[in-house]
C-alpha cells in the first residue's frame, strides 16, 4: 500500500501534482457551493447572519482539529489521541482559571503547554519504541482521558471568568474571532510547510523516511516535532471550544473528534501515506463537514443521520482520490 | 519450530501468571471475589468481550484493522432487536439474519479495502461512521425493549457459576483455533498477513484472504452483538460504542503481531480473562470506573512494548 502510493507519487513532476491538487480543491469548492445553494433554497434560515456566525464558530474548531491530524499525517503517522489531548487541555485551562484563579493568559499558556507535552509523549513513545503510531496513540488516548477523568472526577468547570464566554460570543460583522484564529493558524501552517526547513523536513520524513535520513534529516526528532505541533493544535481547538461553551466540560473531545480530525485532511487531499499536505484542502474539507452538519440541523433532519452522511462522504472522498491517482498513473503509463 | 513454540509458551505463561496472581490477591483482599455469583458475573462479561476481541484478532491476522467492529455490532444489535420487536420475526430466524447482516457488513469492508487498495484504517473509519449513522437514524437512540423470553433466559440463566451464554464464545474459540491451525483458508490468511509478497508469489490470493478476514470479523462482531442483546435483555443502540479499545486490547495483550501473520486464540482468551479480572477488581475495590480505561491503555502499551522487546531479543539471539 505504502510502496504503491510512493511509486505513484515519486516520478510525477511537481507542477502536475500541484495541478491535480488544485483540480481536486476546485471540485471540493463546487460541491460545497452546491450544498450551500441546496440548503439555502430549502431553509431560509441557513443564510441568516445568526446561522452564518454559528457555522463560522463550528468551522473554526473543525479546521483546527483537522490541522492537528494533518501535521501528523504529513509525516506518515497518525494520532488517535487528538481528542484526548484536546479535552485534557480543556480541563487544564478550567482548573487553572477556576480552582487556582490564575489570570486567563497564564491559564492559556498552561493548557497549550500541556497539549504540547502530551504530544511530545506520543512522539517520543513512537520514535523510541518503533511501534506503529496507531496503537501507541490508541493506548495513550485512553491513558490521557482516563487520567483526566480520575483527576477531575468528570466534574466540569462552570465558573470561568466572564471574558471567556464573551470572547466566544464576540462578533466582527458576522464573523467570529474564533474563525479568524483558525484562518491565521492556517496561514502560519501554510508558510511552515511551504517555506521553512522544519516544514520541508516534516514532508520529507513522511514521503520517504529512509531517503530523508540519508539526506541528513533527523527523522526521529522531526516526527516528535510533528506530534508536539499536533498536541498544541489540539489544545488550541480545545481552548476555542471552552470559549464557545463558556465552560470546561470533560465530555468534549475524546472519540468525538476522531472522525472530524481525519475528514478534513483526507477530503482535502492529504495523503495517509505521508509526504503531502494541503492546508487549503483541510480548510475546505472542514467547511464541507460543517456545512453538512449545519444544513441537516436547519432542515431538521437532526443529528441522527449525520454520522451516516459523514461516513459516506469520507468513503467517496477516498475513492475519488484513489481513482484520480490511478487515472493519472494510466495517463503517465501511456505516454 | 522449537524456539517459536517456546516463545508462545512464555507469552501465555506470563498472562496466566498475571491472572493467577491477580486472582489470589483479589480473593485475599475481597471476600466477595470467590462467591459463585461474582464468578458468574465475571464469566458473563467475559462472553461478549471475547467475541469482540476475536473480531479484531482475525483482521489483525491478515495485517489489517477494523475500526468498525463496535459500530457494526451496534447496527446488528438494533436490527436483531428490531426484527423481533417490530416485525415479529421468530428468534432463530432473527439470529441467523443478524449473523448474516454482520457478515455482510464485514464483506463490504473487505471488498472496499481490497478493490480500492486504500488503507483499511480509513475505509473502516468511514464505514464505522456510516453504520453508526444508520443505527441512530433508525432508532433515534430509542432501544428495543421487548425481547423474546427465551433469549432473555439464555442471557441470564446459569448452572452454578457457569452462564449459558458462555457456550457460544467457547464454541467460537474452538472453531477459530481449528480454522487458523488446521484449515487451508486459515493458514493462507496468516501467510498473507505475515508476508503479503511471499504469499502472492506462492499463488495465494491476497485479496480473497483480506475479504475473508473482514467478513469473518463482521460475523464475529454480529455474534458478539447477539450475545450483548441477550445479556442486557434489550437491544440498546449504544451497544458497541465502547468496543474499540477492548477489541484491540484483547488480541494485542494476547500476543498478536500488529504487522499481521501471528495471532493467538488462547492468548486472546487469557487477555480477556485478565481484563475481566481487572474490571471486577475495580468494582470490588469501589475505585472510579475511569481507572479501567487508564489501566487498559497502560496494559496495551506494556504489551506492545514487551512483544517488541521479545521480537528484538529473539531476532538478535
Amino acid at each position: 500500500m505504502t510502496t504503491e502510493e510512493a511509486t505513484t507519487e515519486a516520478p510525477a513532476p511537481r507542477s502536475r501534482l500541484a495541478l491535480g491538487a488544485l483540480l481536486a480543491q476546485f471540485g471540493l469548492v463546487v460541491i460545497i457551493v452546491a450544498f450551500w445553494v441546496f440548503f439555502s433554497s430549502q431553509a431560509s434560515g441557513f443564510l441568516s447572519p445568526f446561522n452564518l456566525f454559528n457555522i463560522g464558530r463550528d468551522l473554526a474548531i473543525d479546521i483546527i482539529i483537522g490541522f492537528s491530524q494533518m501535521v501528523v499525517l504529513a509525516t506518515g503517522g497518525m494520532s488517535l489521541a487528538v481528542g484526548a489531548i484536546g479535552v485534557c487541555a480543556v480541563m487544564m485551562a478550567g482548573y487553572l482559571m477556576q480552582t487556582l484563579g490564575l489570570p486567563v493568559w497564564l491559564s492559556v499558556i498552561g493548557a497549550l503547554a500541556l497539549g504540547a507535552a502530551l504530544g511530545w509523549l506520543n512522539g517520543f513513545a513512537i520514535v523510541r519504541t518503533g511501534i506503529n503510531a496507531f496503537i501507541i496513540t490508541l493506548a495513550s488516548a485512553n491513558l490521557f482521558s482516563g487520567a483526566m477523568l480520575i483527576l477531575t472526577k468528570a466534574v466540569p468547570f462552570n465558573a470561568l471568568p466572564p471574558e471567556i464566554g464573551a470572547f466566544g460570543r464576540m462578533k466582527i460583522g458576522f464573523v467570529s474571532p474564533l474563525l479568524v484564529t483558525a484562518l491565521v493558524l492556517g496561514v502560519v501552517l501554510f508558510i511552515l510547510f511551504r517555506y521553512t526547513t522544519l516544514g520541508r523536513q516534516l514532508l520529507a520524513a513522511g514521503a520517504n523516511p529512509r531517503a530523508a535520513a540519508m539526506s541528513g534529516v533527523p527523522v526521529g526528532r522531526i516526527i516528535i516535532s510533528a506530534h508536539i505541533l499536533s498536541g498544541l493544535l489540539a489544545a488550541i481547538a480545545g481552548l476555542l471550544l471552552v470559549t464557545r461553551l463558556g465552560a470546561a466540560m470533560p465530555s468534549v473531545g475524546g472519540n468525538d473528534w476522531l472522525l472530524p480530525s481525519f475528514l478534513g485532511p483526507v477530503i482535502g487531499g492529504t495523503l495517509l501515506s505521508g509526504g503531502s499536505v494541503s492546508v487549503v484542502g483541510t480548510v475546505l474539507g472542514a467547511l464541507l463537514v460543517t456545512t453538512i452538519r449545519s444544513g441537516l440541523l436547519v432542515l431538521q433532519i437532526g443529528s441522527f443521520w449525520l454520522d451516516f452522511f459523514l461516513g459516506v462522504i469520507l468513503l467517496l472522498a477516498v475513492l475519488v482520490d484513489r481513482y484520480r491517482g490511478l487515472y493519472a498513473e494510466r495517463i503517465r503509463g501511456a505516454r | 519450530m522449537n524456539p517459536l513454540r517456546r516463545l508462545a509458551m512464555t507469552e501465555w505463561s506470563g498472562l496466566a501468571a498475571a491472572i493467577v496472581i491477580g486472582g489470589l490477591v483479589l480473593s485475599l483482599l475481597a471476600p466477595n471475589f470467590l462467591t459463585e455469583f461474582n464468578i458468574y458475573v465475571m464469566l458473563r462479561s467475559f462472553c461478549v468481550s471475547l467475541l469482540v476481541g476475536f473480531a479484531q484478532m482475525v483482521t489483525l491476522g491478515v495485517g489489517q484493522m477494523n475500526l468498525s467492529v463496535g459500530a457494526l455490532g451496534g447496527l446488528v444489535a438494533i436490527c436483531f432487536g428490531g426484527m423481533m420487536e417490530v416485525l415479529g420475526v421468530p428468534l432463530p430466524v432473527a439470529v441467523i439474519a443478524a449473523v448474516i447482516l454482520g457478515a455482510a457488513g464485514g464483506l463490504i469492508n473487505g471488498v472496499l479495502t481490497e478493490r480500492t487498495g486504500i488503507n483499511g484504517f480509513i475505509i473502516t473509519l468511514a464505514t464505522a461512521s456510516a453504520f453508526t449513522g444508520i443505527n441512530f437514524g433508525i432508532t433515534r437512540s430509542i432501544p428495543f425493549y421487548k425481547m423474546p423470553p427465551a433469549l432473555v433466559a439464555f442471557g441470564e440463566e446459569r448452572i452454578s457459576a457457569f452462564p449459558y451464554l458462555l457456550v457460544a464464545p467457547l464454541i467460537v474459540a474452538a472453531l477459530l483455533g481449528l480454522f487458523f491451525a488446521r484449515t487451508v483458508p486459515g493458514r493462507r490468511l496468516l501467510a498473507v498477513g505475515g508476508n503479503p509478497n511471499a504469499a502472492d508469489l506462492s499463488g495465494i490470493s491476497r485479496g480473497r484472504s483480506i475479504i475473508l478476514a473482514h467478513t469473518l470479523s463482521g460475523t464475529l462482531a454480529g455474534i458478539a452483538a447477539i450475545l450483548a442483546v441477550a445479556q442486557l435483555g434489550s437491544a440498546q443502540p449504544t451497544i458497541g460504542a465502547d468496543w474499540l479499545l477492548l477489541s484491540f486490547a484483547a488480541p494485542i495483550i494476547g500476543g498478536a503481531a500488529l504487522t499481521g501473520g501471528y495471532i493467538s486464540v488462547l492468548g486472546t482468551m487469557f487477555a480477556v480473562v485478565l481484563i475481566a479480572l481487572i474490571e471486577n477488581g475495580m468494582v470490588l475495590a469501589k475505585v472510579d470506573p475511569y481507572w479501567v480505561q487508564f489501566l487498559l491503555g497502560a496494559l496495551i502499551l506494556a504489551a506492545v512494548w514487551l512483544n517488541r522487546w521479545r521480537a528484538v531479543r529473539t531476532g538478535t539471539a
